[in-house]
């Protein structure tokens, strides 16, 4: 995403200079396609493949994000999508911040084991999985819902939670847990009113990842929402029928608004979250 | 309030270390106990057991009349204060004093009444509605204190406080701390590396060293009467001087000679310290501290049972009240391992002469009237009523009341 041009401050000089140049390219490779998919869903197939794909569009009618919205049902599975990423993405956050709090901050038999359990997750590509996961998901009774998507997305976005966040605890300082200790806290106070908001540029960080990450997925919700169960899509599944539902003749700029759609919800999330990570919440801690 | 008595307190590692070794304490109600070491003695460790943050690996810790061994921190009734202040960075700092009270389903009016009380006696009116990170060192040091008085407890636990404040600021926080003790009354148990801070603001100072303890007495007695080698080489600044000397009797009555020099040994000195006189005719380490010298030309008044030795002034550092006169004496540095140990982790920084090969540095505390210059000859007198014996093997001091029978 578009997160570089925000990202770096550097004063004037060669360096500066070079950066900036650097940046301006950056920007430039992340904004163009972006801008050109939103104009491309203005356009007539005509447009499109008239040989002048990269002029603007004659003229900007909504049409294609009607039919997107409308025939294709993109309104239904984006509404989906969100309750799928945001139900997942809480419960990856809630328990992947406890198992990193316990396992960063409490020395128990068994710690390091439980840790390296969640981290060599990361070397399993859940795709690899793909067909045990199927077939698991179905015994669970909960092929073709939503839940089995959802407790499949907090299975895997796991891993890279708790190693993330379990670094970022142990970086947060003791003796404030133990001030709310004194002060008459029990462990899981101390962990929601004090130790979470301590942690929350953590937080926040992980959890953008977490919704691009989910929000992005292809291959999990067409193996574990299957073709009769078109009313649950998901927007990604979605947009591919476009593409393949029609053979030749797809209607490419209902493809882009649909795209469109897809990414809007996306950069909202990071706009709003950016603006948090800059207010330095661990400032003041100590001396 | 409560006193606090530990007995035969044990804290053993994972791995075998003992960072503190049957510790025997008694702290009385309403006294104000500082703890001081150097690093690693087990002074932050012991702390952190009576405050529960730690668990007890043997003997007893007692607040008030209940044995605490197994209660958590929050049953205990106490209040700490942390090195680095451990505020709430979220929270405001009326939150910050609210959140104890809080959490002990206290009615909110009596909540405000004593957060206000609090904010009021430290200062903090202006700045309730700020968060910590608004706040100077010197501010944040006062909420730390102010979240410990709220909540009234028995005892406060303070984990040098007022090491993370810069030199200036930390001796008007020790004075305010003193006054705060003195108005509140309440038992306090402090921990410090720093003696200058044991001194100005104990009761009782408790000196501990690799977990054991030295001595427990007031400031006072400690410098006067230092138990063993460590403790007088540990407290006061500049630190005592040692020399390794023979103690002789002759025609003139009874002396220490070391270096060149014959100190007289008063007779009142062998009434106070039973069993020195059988340290005649053998070796022991004689400590002077700096203040027991003055310069000759100053106390020309010249009392009674002060020698004069001549030196010669290697460097002088002028303090403006007084100067201290650093020289050389002919006689190797002693080392016992209690020297060592004092003179490595004391706070002060040593001034080390590289080139005084094999002989001690001492120091001498003079009037500043004295204009002594670098490279000078100078006459000093001992006050020889002071001198402090310790035993070459053991580094206990000879005749000091706790030794007798060891």
């Amino acid at each position: 995403m578009a997160n570089s041009s925000a990202t770096k401050r550097s004063g004037p000089g060669v360096f500066g200079g070079l950066s900036h140049l650097a940046l301006f390219i950056w920007t430039i490779l992340t904004v163009a396609p972006i801008i050109y998919t939103f104009l491309s869903s203005f356009k007539t197939n005509t447009e499109l493949f008239g040989g002048r794909s990269l002029a603007l569009p004659e003229n900007f009618h909504w049409d294609a994000w009607g039919r997107a919205w409308e025939t294709s049902h993109i309104g239904q599975y984006m509404v989906n999508t969100v309750i799928v990423v945001a139900i997942s993405t809480f419960f990856t956050m809630l328990f992947g911040s406890m198992a990193a709090y316990v396992l960063a901050r409490y020395r128990f038999f068994g710690n390091r084991l439980i840790y390296i359990l969640f981290v060599s997750g990361l070397s399993i590509p859940p795709f690899l999985a793909l067909s045990s996961l199927y077939k698991v998901v179905d015994n669970l009774g909960l092929l073709g819902t939503h839940a089995g998507v959802v407790l499949v997305y907090v299975a895997f976005s796991m891993p890279f939670t708790v190693f993330f966040l379990a670094s970022f605890f142990r970086s947060l300082p003791d003796t404030v847990a133990e001030a709310a200790m004194m002060d008459g806290a029990s462990h899981t106070r101390t962990f929601f009113q004090i130790m979470m908001p301590m942690a929350r540029p953590g937080l926040i960080s992980i959890t953008i990842f977490n919704v691009i990450g989910q929000w992005n997925q292809y291959l999990l919700p067409i193996v574990l929402l299957p073709g009769d169960k078109q009313d649950l899509w998901l927007i990604t599944q979605g947009i591919a029928n476009i593409s393949t539902s029609a053979g030749y003749e797809a209607d490419w700029a209902a493809l882009f608004a649909a795209l469109s759609m897809a990414i809007i919800p996306i950069l909202i999330v990071y706009v709003i979250f950016q603006r948090q990570i800059q207010s330095g919440l661990t400032a003041g801690v100590g001396k | 309030m409560a006193s606090i008595v530990l007995s035969n307190v044990d804290k053993i590692y994972a791995g075998g270390v003992k960072a503190v070794n049957g510790l025997n304490l008694e702290i009385k109600d309403g006294e104000f106990m500082v703890l001081v070491g150097p690093s690693g003695c087990g002074k932050s460790t012991a702390l952190r057991m009576i405050a529960g943050l730690e668990d007890i690996s043997g003997g007893e810790i007692s607040i008030g009349d209940r044995v605490v061994n197994h209660l958590p921190p929050k049953d205990r009734d106490i209040a700490m204060v942390f090195q680095n202040y451990a505020l709430y960075p979220h929270m405001t700092v009326e939150e910050n004093l609210a959140f104890g009270l809080k959490l002990r389903k206290m009615p909110k009016a009596e909540i405000a009444k004593r957060v206000n009380e609090a904010a009021k006696m430290l200062g903090l009116e202006q700045y309730l509605k700020r968060k910590p990170a608004a706040l100077s060192g010197g501010q944040r040091q006062r909420v730390a204190m102010g979240r410990a008085i709220v909540r009234e407890p028995q005892a406060f636990l303070m984990d040098e406080p007022l090491s993370n404040l810069d030199a200036k600021l930390r001796v008007s926080m020790r004075a305010s701390l003193n006054q705060l003790h003195e108005r509140l009354g309440v038992t306090t148990v402090y921990v410090t590396h720093d003696q200058v801070e044991a001194m100005t603001l104990g009761d009782r100072v408790c000196v501990l060293r690799d977990g054991l303890l030295q001595q427990v007495d007031t400031p006072q007695n400690l410098f006067d009467a230092p138990v063993n080698l460590f403790v007088a080489g540990f407290m006061g600044s500049p630190s005592m001087n040692f020399v390794t000397a023979e103690m002789v009797r002759d025609a003139n009555g009874a002396a220490v000679s070391f270096a060149g020099y014959k100190l007289p040994v008063p007779d009142s000195t062998f009434a106070e310290k039973p069993g020195l006189d059988r340290y005649i005719g053998k070796r022991i380490i004689l400590g002077i501290r700096p203040s027991d010298f003055e310069d000759s030309v100053a106390a020309n008044g010249n009392s009674t049972g002060w020698v004069r030795i001549p030196v010669r002034a290697n460097v002088t550092e002028e303090l403006g009240s007084e100067i201290n006169v650093l020289f050389t004496i002919d006689a190797p540095p002693v080392e016992h391992k209690d020297t060592v140990a004092a003179a490595n982790d004391g706070d002060e920084e040593e001034v080390t002469l590289p080139l005084t090969g094999d002989k001690s540095l001492w120091t001498a505390r003079v009037n500043a009237r004295s204009h002594v210059r670098p490279g000078q000859n100078i006459e000093l007198v001992v006050d020889t009523h002071n001198l402090h014996f310790f035993d070459v093997e053991s580094g206990l001091s000879i005749g000091h009341e706790a030794n007798i029978g060891r």
